[in-house]
């Protein structure tokens, strides 16, 4: 039987798909006897999913967008 | 657009890359409209700070318009934009390095002798998103990203919030695949943890009000 450890060890790859489907059957039997393991995956993939929806938000603020135009100009024809 | 790369975006680039190399200068604003975005948002993930931002924006499409000649279409033009960016924001950060001093390795998960899970783990998944607009959250957020060490901080933005593949954030960086995959499991254990350290404080306070 595969321990936490290297449940954990192998989170990523599992979750892109990038395992042997055996090494993935042994991990999804792992997590149907151990719900600590069951709350990692599911705040490991909600953590992707925060962050990301968090710093996508970035945009250039439209003033910064008018100088940056500005400048574009400048040197477009320099 | 730019860097997600749908065909007709890839060829619309390309076309104005030999343009631009050609001499055709419009071209130029049409490329910095294209990427200006993405420029802007790695830099200010990276150094939190408008101003710094807006200059190595300023920077990188100097570069791009003064050296596209010297690009030889190896990698992904947009690779080339990205490595440019990361020089120029590294430069910045450089002349304000704040000492972090925040080890990777204390906030991964820790294991008995059996390797099994020593912590008490919480799933605090469920009914996070709403939480997002919570200006208390996005903070959180930020903060613990800001606190990731730069060699899985650069993995982590290029690969999980730009959503470039493996592969790709692997040619920017010059990096294996492999290392591209630890660097960003790493990432996303220590941003795990700093969360879960906030989420579930969060539900304490909310409980006790």
């Amino acid at each position: 039987m595969i321990c936490c450890k290297e449940c954990l060890e192998l989170l990523h790859d599992y979750l892109e798909g990038d395992l042997q489907p055996e090494v993935s059957t042994s991990l999804e039997e792992h997590f149907e006897d151990c719900p600590p393991c069951i709350a990692f995956v599911n705040t490991y993939k909600s953590t992707t999913h925060l962050c990301k929806t968090t710093l996508n938000s970035t945009e250039i603020p439209d003033i910064v967008k008018e100088r940056l135009k500005e400048f574009v100009d400048k040197n477009k024809n320099a | 657009m730019g860097f997600s790369e749908p065909k007709e975006a890839k060829v619309e680039e390309e076309q104005l890359v030999k343009d631009l190399q050609a001499g055709k200068t419009e071209s130029f604003e049409r490329l910095a409209t294209l990427f200006q975005k993405k420029i802007y948002a790695l830099s200010f993930n990276l150094t939190r700070n408008a101003m710094d931002s807006e200059d190595v924006t300023q920077e990188v499409l100097l570069t791009l318009f003064k050296k596209i000649h010297t690009f030889q279409g190896k990698s992904a033009f947009s690779s080339w934009v990205y490595r440019i960016t990361l020089n120029a924001t590294y430069m910045k950060l450089r002349s304000r390095k704040k000492d972090q001093n925040i080890s990777i390795e204390e906030l991964l998960p820790s294991f008995n002798g059996s390797g099994f899970q020593q912590e008490k783990i919480q799933d605090w998944s469920e009914n996070t998103e709403s939480l997002l607009f919570d200006n208390e959250t996005r903070e959180t957020i930020q903060k613990a990203v800001d606190l990731l060490p730069e060699k899985e901080k650069i993995v982590f933005l290029l690969r999980d919030v730009e959503g470039l593949s493996t592969e790709k954030v692997g040619e920017v960086l010059e990096l294996t695949v492999p290392a591209v995959k630890s660097r960003l499991h790493r990432a996303r254990l220590f941003l795990r943890k700093k969360l879960a350290n906030y989420f579930e404080e969060y539900k304490v306070r909310k409980e006790t009000k």
